[in-house]
């Protein structure tokens, strides 16, 4: 992976959010608009969102390819689109470096499920989650999972990285890259704004009309006073900021202008006096609007947040900060800037100066383009040095090396041995011989009919009992590899499992042509018998590794087991004919062995298979999950005992 | 980056083995009054260190000092009793050779196996790789390990288990092949392994093998840090090239 070979073509980055133009614009759209165009010569940028209107999947914007999941509506301010993250984990593959621009919990999901783990990610944390924080607690898990796994995080503003709990805990990832803003568009002397008022009066804002921006506190502010409010943007509070504007008797001075393109906005900034931003949450992080009437040498107005907002336009030095909520203090500060001109003045040029140094798109860019190379660069180079390595943490990893293990047990398993692969096969089918024959003369039944069902029985048995005695040597035999290597104990047990499983699939190739030949091919049986073979298949699971942790931690268990083993063998109905067992009697009917075959082979030969029995086995997996998962805990402590 | 962070870690091992915990004793200890036989030794005691990229760490200390202890210790066999334990990167622990290869296996699929353990992919390239390096006939490739001698077993060991590098390396001891044409081979990869990763920890009793490698040596006694020297100067510049050609590899990671 060379250098040369890597800036010969541009790197292609996804763009994840939940929504995109054309659908809606705003704060957030704009900065990842920026950051496509910003970064265009390195970078080829696609969006991947959600749209509810039904539009044309695949659209482009600004000579950007946005892709739009179909979603079903907003729920908790959340597009409801199911198969987002199925596209998203699509997508993943098809690029060099993800970008996630948060909040958005559906992505969150797919990066907590460990999906494009390979890939290197930047969040962009735009905001927490304020609207709906009782529900952020469900949420927080997996956004701490996402930065956990991110390679950078980017935010507007320092102030973020160092008041958001989440971020503190990353605070090594944190980026501050503060937005920018192209000063020249705001430099052309406006052309007045049709019927404005005359100097002194306008007050303006901007933004999404949506609770946490705050226009209520504003309407609020206007009843009474003598200034001119107009307020840019659409949204859902709509109605009610105008029932809201006609409850106050302000239908005069304070007006709705709704969506205005970008020229007529800068027109307007150029028009009024004074800019007011009243977000009232911390959903509020940077105010790129604020930043706007900045670049147009508007003096500002904005809330004292615990984000970025009072520390872009400063309190007195080029803004009045007012606390967020409280109309009669924003209101006495539109009155003391409407009353003064050379405060004005003085705010206006101060904002447009901090602008053009601090906030100029070049440093945008630059800062952006910055992170990423670096991310990618990173995880090239931790890649190459890694070469297909697989992580031996996390559990993909520990099931891999297990499965590994087991397969090249069974694979060298005929080492050195005359028969080959069917020794074990012609072993256990000498068995089912002699075992049927002998019980065969023993009970009434036809031997012949019965061969298949103990077949599989005996099957099934060698399975539970191999991983059960293969598990309380495992840990020992493999104790230079856990000592040495730091492999986890789990493996070695899992291995037990997996080794077994594949020589009971080997093995069952004697129950198969008996069945074949002795009995009819009944397929809906066998499909009826599947669900009770997982059962039994996860009881093995379970007693293999809890046999095998305590057996391993305290030697007297072996023999006690093995001569369980043995008695358990004999004392549920496993070789013995139905015709031969008392099912009423105690020992029967409480040996878990005996429910543990009957869930699958009771399908197989009786078509149905009894209540009783399925409660039984299911409380005995539930028991075994549990004291599996203590093992597992104890298990960290298996160095000691080996 | 890679970085290895102990804070006050202690570990007690337990003593299982006698009989103190059997059901038997413990009806009796009360009556018999043997209760307080210690029950674990403190195999580390109350060690704080901290390694970042670049860092190559001796340890030293007579034998039973807890040196391959504190090793399993950061490798993560063993969980600390006490005290914090940070690590970043992954760590590649080479305390024992021999473990996982099987002698009635033949060669290669011990090298697939053992890289499968150590959670790499085995492609042809990789095991050719491997193979090329220990020099043995090809015809070899397909003989049991057991047909093997001692010196040709440790090269295609060593050979496997050197073949990627880490963020973390933790040796027991510098491994040494015997064999004299294939010792000098042999250093020169393991020098490889050690200037490509970023933090390496070494336990050995060789004291001028741990000043001509590390940046510093801890010397433990009894599961406690006695002492951390600095290397010396002439030492620090015998390994001044193996460090710089490391930073390299991280501007390279940055510029790039």
């Amino acid at each position: 992976m060379s250098s040369s070979e890597e800036s010969g073509r541009r790197l292609s980055v996804l763009h994840i959010f939940k929504v995109y133009y054309p659908d809606l614009f705003g704060g957030t759209l704009s900065v990842i608009r920026d950051i496509c165009a910003g970064l265009k010569d390195s970078f080829v940028s696609s969006v991947l969102v959600c749209s509810s209107s039904g539009g044309e999947r695949h659209v482009t914007v600004d000579d950007v390819a946005i892709e739009r999941v179909r979603s079903l509506g907003d729920m908790l301010s959340l597009p409801v689109a199911p198969t987002y993250p199925l596209w998203l984990w699509r997508r993943i593959a098809r690029h060099d470096l993800l970008a996630f621009h948060a909040p958005f919990p559906l992505a969150d999901l797919v990066f907590a499920l460990g999906f494009g783990r390979n890939k290197p990610l930047v969040v962009h944390w735009h905001a927490d989650i304020v609207s709906h924080a009782s529900w952020r607690r469900y949420v927080e898990p997996l956004m701490r999972r996402t930065l956990r796994r991110a390679d950078a995080i980017i935010v507007s503003d320092a102030a973020l990285a160092s008041r958001t709990p989440l971020l503190l805990e990353f605070s090594e990832k944190c980026h501050v890259v503060p937005f920018g803003i192209d000063v020249a568009k705001y430099d052309t002397p406006a052309a007045p704004a049709v019927d404005a008022p005359e100097r002194g009066r306008l007050v303006l804002a901007c933004g999404r009309l949506v609770p946490y921006k705050g226009f209520d506190v504003l309407v609020r502010a206007a009843a009474g006073r003598h200034f001119e409010v107009w307020i840019v943007g659409e949204g859902r509070e709509r109605e009610h900021l105008e029932q809201l504007i006609r409850h106050f008797g302000v239908e005069e001075r304070v007006r709705l202008l709704g969506s205005v393109s970008d020229a007529e906005l800068a027109r307007l900034m150029r028009a009024a006096d004074v800019f007011v931003m009243p977000s009232v949450t911390n959903a509020e992080t940077f105010g790129l609007v604020q930043l706007e009437a900045m670049a147009a040498s508007r003096p500002v107005i904005n809330t004292s947040l615990d984000t970025g907002v009072p520390y872009i336009a400063r309190d007195g030095i080029e803004a009045i900060t007012v606390p967020p909520g409280d109309h009669e203090k924003l209101a006495d500060a539109i009155e003391t800037l409407l009353g003064d001109a050379e405060l004005r003045q003085r705010l206006g040029q101060a904002a447009r100066h901090r602008a053009t140094t601090t906030y100029s798109t070049e440093v945008f860019r630059a800062g952006i383009e910055k992170v990423y190379r670096h991310a990618v660069a990173e995880r090239a180079a931790s890649a190459s040095s890694r070469a297909a390595r697989s992580a031996t943490g996390g559990l993909l990893g520990t099931v891999q090396i297990a499965a590994a293990l087991a397969w090249s047990d069974v694979r060298h398993r005929y080492v050195r041995s005359l028969l080959g692969p069917f020794w074990m096969s012609l072993q256990m089918a000498i068995m089912v011989v002699v075992l049927g024959s002998v019980i065969g003369h023993l009970s009434n039944s036809s031997a012949v009919s019965y061969l298949p069902i103990l077949a599989v029985s005996l099957t099934a048995w060698n399975f539970l009992s191999g991983v059960v005695i293969d598990a309380t040597t495992a840990l020992q035999t493999s104790a230079s590899l856990i000592k040495d290597r730091a492999l986890p104990p789990v493996i070695f047990l899992l291995q037990c499992f997996f080794r077994q499983a594949l020589f009971a699939l080997h093995n069952a190739c004697v129950p198969l042509v008996l069945w074949l030949i002795f009995m009819p091919v009944n397929v809906a049986d066998a499909v009826a018998a599947l669900p009770g073979l997982a059962l039994f298949t996860a009881s093995t699971l379970g007693l293999g590794l809890i046999l095998g942790a305590m057996a391993t931690r305290f030697h007297d268990l072996k023999p006690i087991i093995e001569s369980t083993l043995t008695l358990a063998f004999l004392a549920s109905p496993i070789i013995w004919p139905s015709d031969m067992i008392n099912r009423a009697s105690t020992v029967i009917r409480l040996n878990p062995l005996t429910h543990l075959f009957a869930v699958w082979r009771e399908p197989l030969t009786a078509g149905h298979v009894s209540t009783a029995s399925v409660v039984y086995v299911l409380v005995c997996v539930a028991v075994l999950a549990l004291a599996s998962a203590v093992t597992i805990v104890q298990l960290r402590k298996a160095a000691f005992w080996v | 980056m890679a970085s290895i962070d102990l804070r006050n870690v202690c570990l007690d091992y337990p003593l299982y083995g006698s009989y103190d915990f059997s059901i038997k004793r413990r009806l009796l200890g009360g009556v018999i009054g043997k209760a307080d036989e210690a029950r674990a030794v403190r195999a580390i005691d109350n060690v704080s260190m901290h390694a970042s990229a670049g860092a190559r760490i001796g340890l030293a200390g007579p034998n039973g000092s807890g040196k391959s202890t504190l090793l399993r210790l950061i490798a993560g066999v063993y969980p600390a009793t006490s005290g914090r334990i940070d690590i970043t990167g992954n760590v590649m622990p080479l305390l024992g050779l021999a473990a996982g290869a099987n002698l009635d296996f033949v060669a290669v699929d011990n090298i697939r196996l053992l890289l499968r353990i150590g959670g790499r992919r085995p492609t042809p390239a990789v095991v050719d790789e491997i193979w090329s390096f220990t020099d043995l006939d090809e015809s070899m490739r397909r003989l049991p390990l057991r047909m093997f001698s001692s010196g040709m077993l440790m090269r295609v060991l060593f050979a496997t288990a050197t073949a990627f590098p880490a963020d973390i390396v933790l040796l027991d001891e510098w491994l040494s092949v015997v064999d004299e044409k294939f010792a000098a081979k042999a250093e020169q990869r393991l020098l490889k392994l050690v200037s490509a990763s970023a933090i390496v920890i070494i336990a050995s009793h060789d004291q001028a093998l741990l000043r001509r490698i590390c940046t510093s040596v801890v010397h433990l006694d009894r599961g406690r840090i006695v002492s951390t020297v600095p290397a010396e100067e002439h030492s620090a510049h015998r390994m001044g090239l193996k460090n710089s050609s490391h930073e390299d590899i991280g501007c390279q990671r940055i510029s790039r």
